[in-house]
Parts: C-alpha cells; structure tokens; sequence
C-alpha cells in the first residue's frame, strides 16, 4: 500500500492534474500513483465524473449565452486564441 | 532588517558615494519587503488550492458514506447543476461558467475577467467545492443512495 503522504500529495493536485496544468514530470509520477492506488483513483474519478457533468449541464438549460458572447467577442478583440 | 542588511552588503556596488545613504537602504529595505510578502502571498494561495483539492476527496468520501458515490454519473442532474450555478455568488458563478460549462482555459477566463490567473484558480477550485456541496446535499435529499444502496469502499491496494 502506498505510503499515505504519498496519497495526500497526489490527491493536493488533483484539480490542477484534472484540468492538466501539473508539468510532466508531475503528471508522470501522479500517473504512476493511481495506476497503483485505488483509493486516489477513485477520488479522481469522481472529481472527474463532477467537471463531466457540469460540462453537460450546458445543454440541459440555456446557458448564459450572453456572458459567452460577451467574453468571445472580449478575448477576440485582444488578439486571443480560443481554445473553446 | 536581517534581510535589508545582508541585501546592502550584497548590493554595496549599486551604492554612489555621497548620495543620500539612509534612502538607499530603505530602498532595499522596502524592496525586501515587498518581495517577502509577495513570496508569502503566492504561497498562501498555493496552499489553498491544494486545500481544495483535498476537499474534493473529502467529499468523495461523504458521497461514498452516504450512498451516493455515483451520483454525478447520473443524467438527471443537469437542471439541479444549473440551478447549484445559478445560486453562485456572482464572482465564483462567472468563473465556474467560463472555465467549467463553456470550456475556456484558466488564461482566457483571467484575460476575459482582467484577474490574475492565480484568482481564476481560487475562485474555480472554491466555487467547485461550493457546487459539490449542494449537489451532494441535494442527492442526499432527492434519494438518489435509495436506487442503488451504500457503496462499500473499494479496500487500499496492498501490492504497492
């Protein structure tokens, strides 16, 4: 079983290795930790189950078109890339 | 003041002889101020971040006791997530919508909203365990642990 500070290292970059902003090197040793680790696989999947659901709520009730727009046209206007 | 001194000694050489001596170590000395509290701020916030994180799993336990490990799987939650968002307080709701419903990276929330990125991350982290709060008391209420009864914890793998 793997040493618990390990777990809690790993699971204090969970949101961060969920939105994928953690360097490689990082991600490869949070990789190798829940390949081994199911009790840290399993909160990650349940956060990751959790950004799933918010993301499909989009089409259950018209969202805030108007913010969207407002942003699109913002980031647009300042030369940005979307990524969305 | 251990701090200015040490930054004066290493520094001798951006003095000039017979100008005003006592200015140029407060100069120092507000500059290692600055800087300190710039360094204790950034990890403040780093610390808190992955506070968050933590509470994420905390709540994945709370789900998991309760019954309702599954409960984001489920598709008849859509309307109960938009109403969660909808009773964000503003600056959390704008930062959650961006980055989590419409997809936008921590940058382009931060250039959308004019706020640092770091804020992004704190708001966003914040305002998904404020969502997972009142979805988890919402599965609870709605009897979503009744479908399907208490999940047991999967056992810690001993092979590690």
């Amino acid at each position: 079983m793997p040493e618990r500070s390990t777990c809690e290292a790993v699971v204090r970059q969970l949101w961060p290795y969920l939105d994928g902003v953690v360097d490689d090197s990082l991600r490869e040793r949070i990789v190798a930790h829940l390949e081994m680790c199911a009790m840290c696989q399993s909160h990650f999947d349940f956060a990751n189950a959790f950004l799933e659901a918010v993301s499909r709520s989009r089409s259950d009730v018209p969202a805030d078109d108007r913010l969207r727009d407002r942003v699109v046209q913002a980031l647009s206007a300042e030369g940005f890339k979307l990524s969305a | 003041m251990q701090e200015t001194f040490l930054r004066a000694y290493r520094h001798w050489n951006t003095f000039e002889p017979g100008s005003d001596c006592r200015r140029w170590l407060s100069t120092i000395c507000r500059n290692a101020f600055l800087e300190h509290r710039r360094r204790e701020m950034r990890s403040t916030a780093v610390e808190d971040q992955e506070l968050e994180s933590l509470a994420a799993a905390r709540l994945h336990n709370q789900a998991r006791a309760s019954g309702v490990d599954h409960m984001f799987m489920r598709l008849d939650l859509g309307p109960a997530i938009s109403q969660a968002i909808a009773s964000l307080e503003p600056i959390f709701r704008d930062v959650v919508v961006l980055a989590d419903v419409e997809g936008f990276t921590y940058e382009e929330v931060a250039e959308a909203l004019g706020v640092p990125i770091g804020t992004v991350r704190s708001r966003l982290y914040r305002a998904r365990r404020q969502l997972q709060e009142s979805l988890l008391a919402y599965a609870i209420d709605a009897g979503f642990a009744s479908a399907r009864g208490p999940e047991t914890p999967p056992t810690p793998n001993r092979q590690g």
